[in-house]
């Protein structure tokens, strides 16, 4: 400290609120190894006090596996960005959610490569700017909460970094489930992706997120009635809670 | 309880002041020594959650403390407050 990461860079954040997390759980020090890929997200482990491992671009959920197979009574938590975890370790994601293997995967979403300059990732909404996208994204948006869903998870949430309290709960309920836990926080990032899209001081980012969020039990029930919800809103809340069968977890 | 704000780890994001529903933080105006413009804290430093929390046993709300992503934010202990304790000079 002071860590490396911009002016208003949501990756603290979503740092502070796992390690509370943690806290609450009472995990000690010497059973708990946080892991990640490549990026910015990815420096996180290397601020916290505990084993941890940096590894290769996208491969963070393959090495998780690794480590939760060969012990079995760690408490494996990984880090990871929305370009490492969707585009390169896009396979690697769906089949760890297959598997429903016993880690808490924690994806900061900021909707940007930020680390390299700001190309855009497949979560980068359409219309917004970036430097491989300079007229605008027209690709659809991956949402990651419901592929988590759709691919097996056991426990699947979704908050921004606005909902600090929401997210440290469902940090919390992810690593109290067994299989794999899912918690996805969309992230802002002011240095990369605020700059191009007219969202240059963070708390402008943060503003977005609080005013076009819309809760999915809420965003349901407008469904159901027959409204509309406008397309630049997302869903926030809990995708998914249910007993699948887990692997690496001890037989007791 | 006394909110500390440690000058050596902001960077001057100012989301602190934009979240606290106090409006404890407001937006400096001063560059401090690494050229950051710090938040100013409301004279007392405290919010009602802090001052409160040891005599209504509150849990403090803690969501500038959350959002603060350089971990800048923290409390400190303070002595109780004494009546007796003030000298008056004349």
């Amino acid at each position: 400290m002071p860590h490396i990461f911009c002016t208003g860079c949501g990756n603290g954040t979503v740092i502070n609120c796992t390690l509370n997390a943690v806290v609450e759980m009472g995990w000690e020090i010497d059973d708990t190894i946080f892991i990640s890929g490549i990026g910015c997200s990815s420096r996180a482990p290397g601020y916290v006090a505990t084993d941890s491992l940096h590894t290769t671009h996208g491969r963070a959920l393959a090495f998780a596996t690794g480590v939760k197979m060969a012990k079995p009574d760690f408490n494996v938590v990984v880090f990871t960005g929305d370009g490492d975890l969707s585009a390169i370790g896009g396979n690697h994601f769906i089949h760890a959610c297959r598997r429903n293997i016993d880690i808490t995967v924690v994806c900061m979403n900021n909707m940007i490569y930020g680390m390299t300059g700001g190309q855009g990732s497949p979560c980068t909404p359409s219309g917004a700017f970036s430097t491989t996208t300079p007229y605008g994204a027209s690709e659809p948006v991956f949402d990651l909460a419901e592929l988590a869903v759709a691919a097996g998870a056991n426990y699947v949430a979704r908050w921004t970094t606005y909902h600090v309290k929401e997210l440290t709960k469902a940090i919390k309920a992810g690593m109290e489930t067994p299989g794999l836990s899912f918690i996805e926080s969309v992230t802002q990032c002011p240095t990369s992706f605020g700059r191009r899209n007219k969202q240059r001081q963070p708390s402008d980012m943060i503003d977005h997120m609080k005013t076009h969020t819309i809760l999915l039990s809420k965003k349901k029930r407008l469904e159901e009635a027959g409204q509309k919800v406008p397309d630049d809103y997302f869903a926030v809340g809990e995708f998914a809670r249910r007993n699948r069968p887990v692997m690496g977890v001890k037989n007791k | 309880m006394k909110l500390i704000i440690d000058e050596s780890r902001c960077k001057g994001c100012n989301l602190c002041t934009l979240v606290c529903p106090y409006n404890i933080f407001q937006e400096g105006s001063e560059l401090n020594s690494k050229g950051i413009v710090v938040p100013s804290l409301d004279r007392p430093g405290r919010c009602t959650n802090c001052r409160l929390s040891k005599l209504y046993q509150r849990r403090l709300c803690g969501v500038c403390q959350l959002i603060c992503p350089d971990q800048a934010i923290h409390w400190v202990e303070e002595e109780p407050y004494e009546p007796l304790g003030v000298v008056i000079e004349f």
